[in-house]
């Protein structure tokens, strides 16, 4: 009885429909700021929209739709990078660039179209994903340290270091 | 003395002790450089907080809603096979047989019949036959895909476990670089077809599934690709008509 009222209440295909058509735009920029790869991009929200749709019963109504497959996204999008990367996240300290953008990543970076994403692509991986996920997505640094399977210490280095890098670049950007 | 990386925790609320924070609070009051310096900081992080939100290409956006509708389909699908009881398994074929026919039947009719009227700059249409634009080689790899996908869902365990959550993940990895292949093969039906895979893929993938409905989407899924295998087999690739 409980499961049929839980399931009664799950959300339905016409609010999926609703929240992608509001809020798929954020969500993909979300995933195509820790990816820059467009494909991964795309398949972070599918992926997302799958899961979600397949675990709609376990949504709580008091939380948001969106918000939630917004952090579904989020967490795929981790998880296809470290698949696709899977060195870059062994040495957290390293300084190392990164490799040089393909075509493909210059063009999803340039649709991210600010300065701010021209400034994340200076980062490594880490840095850049350690900001985006405490900057603009609002996660805690426990959360991200669990997340990414390190410690919070690595974590908040890899964010003092994007900070640093990103106050310079943004400062020179604006003096061009 | 307090250095940029711990005014950095400090503006995050984040990462510092109540006593490191008070202390914060308490040099941020009697200092004015070390203020003016968080000023400073404050004003750069709350420049970057808001980004602009580029709009996501509408194609995908389309592709996100037909994800959803394919996944409801394949979910409304395989409950109605299990009702049977004693005939199950012959239901389920039956049943595997007509949900494959209204999933994935469009798509099929318009890959291998392949006839889409497109129009040319002066506005004649044109039929082109799609299938006949796949390269041998593209749909070599194909069907190994293929047949490789239908082995391995033939041998997944009953039930659902992390194995073989790891092993349908693989399939629809593979599933989408064939897909993006297909793409730049300009062989756009056959990268619809093969995403018409993936909601099944992942409803199958996901532990809360039950056995009953697991194995009716297993059958529905070999049946899919059987008769993908065939059609690839009696339909070699030839040069491109255009009429």
């Amino acid at each position: 009885m409980v499961a049929v009222l839980k399931s009664l209440d799950s959300p339905t295909q016409a609010e999926f429909h609703e929240v992608i058509a509001a809020r798929a735009d954020r969500w993909y920029a979300a995933c195509l700021r820790i990816t820059r790869n467009p494909d991964l991009a795309e398949d972070a929200v599918q992926d997302a929209l799958l899961s979600a749709w397949n675990k709609r019963h376990q949504f709580e109504r008091s939380a948001r739709l969106d918000t939630w497959i917004h952090r579904i996204a989020v967490n795929a999008a981790l998880m296809l990078i470290r698949k696709a990367k899977p060195a870059t996240w062994e040495p957290l300290e390293s300084e190392v660039p990164d490799d040089t953008p393909t075509p493909d990543v210059i063009h999803a970076i340039e649709a991210l179209n600010t300065d701010l994403a021209e400034a994340l692509n200076q980062l490594t991986d880490i840095e850049r994903v350690c900001f985006v996920l405490k900057h603009l997505e609002q996660w805690r640094l426990k959360e991200i340290a669990q997340e990414l399977d390190t410690t919070v210490g690595t974590i908040k280095q890899a964010l003092f270091r994007a900070v640093k890098k990103l106050r310079v670049s943004m400062a020179d950007l604006r003096s061009q | 003395m307090i250095n940029d990386d711990t005014l950095t925790l400090y503006y995050y609320n984040d990462g510092l002790t109540d006593g490191e924070r008070k202390q914060v609070e308490s040099a941020l009051r009697n200092d004015t450089a070390l203020a003016a310096r968080y000023d400073a900081l404050c004003r750069q992080m709350s420049e970057w907080s808001d980004p602009e939100v580029p709009t996501a290409p509408p194609h995908l956006v389309g592709r996100w809603h037909d994800s959803i509708d394919r996944a409801a389909r394949s979910e409304n699908a395989a409950p109605a096979i299990k009702k049977h009881g004693p005939f199950q398994f012959f239901s389920f074929a039956w049943g595997g047989a007509i949900a494959a026919t209204l999933v994935l039947g469009v798509a099929l009719g318009m890959f291998f019949s392949g006839n889409d009227v497109i129009p040319t700059p002066d506005g004649t249409p044109v039929e082109v036959i799609q299938s006949a634009l796949v390269p041998s080689s593209f749909t070599r790899g194909l069907q190994v895909h293929l047949r490789e996908s239908q082995w391995e869902l033939a041998s997944l365990p009953a039930d659902a476990s992390t194995d073989s959550t790891q092993l349908l993940m693989q399939i629809i990895e593979q599933n989408r670089m064939f897909e993006r292949a297909a793409k730049q093969n300009n062989t756009p039906n056959v990268a619809r077809l093969l995403r018409a895979f993936e909601p099944i893929l992942m409803r199958l993938a996901n532990e809360d599934i039950a056995p009953e409905d697991a194995e009716a989407l297993r059958a529905q899924l070999a049946f899919e690709l059987n008769v993908m295998l065939t059609k690839l087999a009696s339909d070699p690739s030839k040069e491109a008509h255009t009429t």
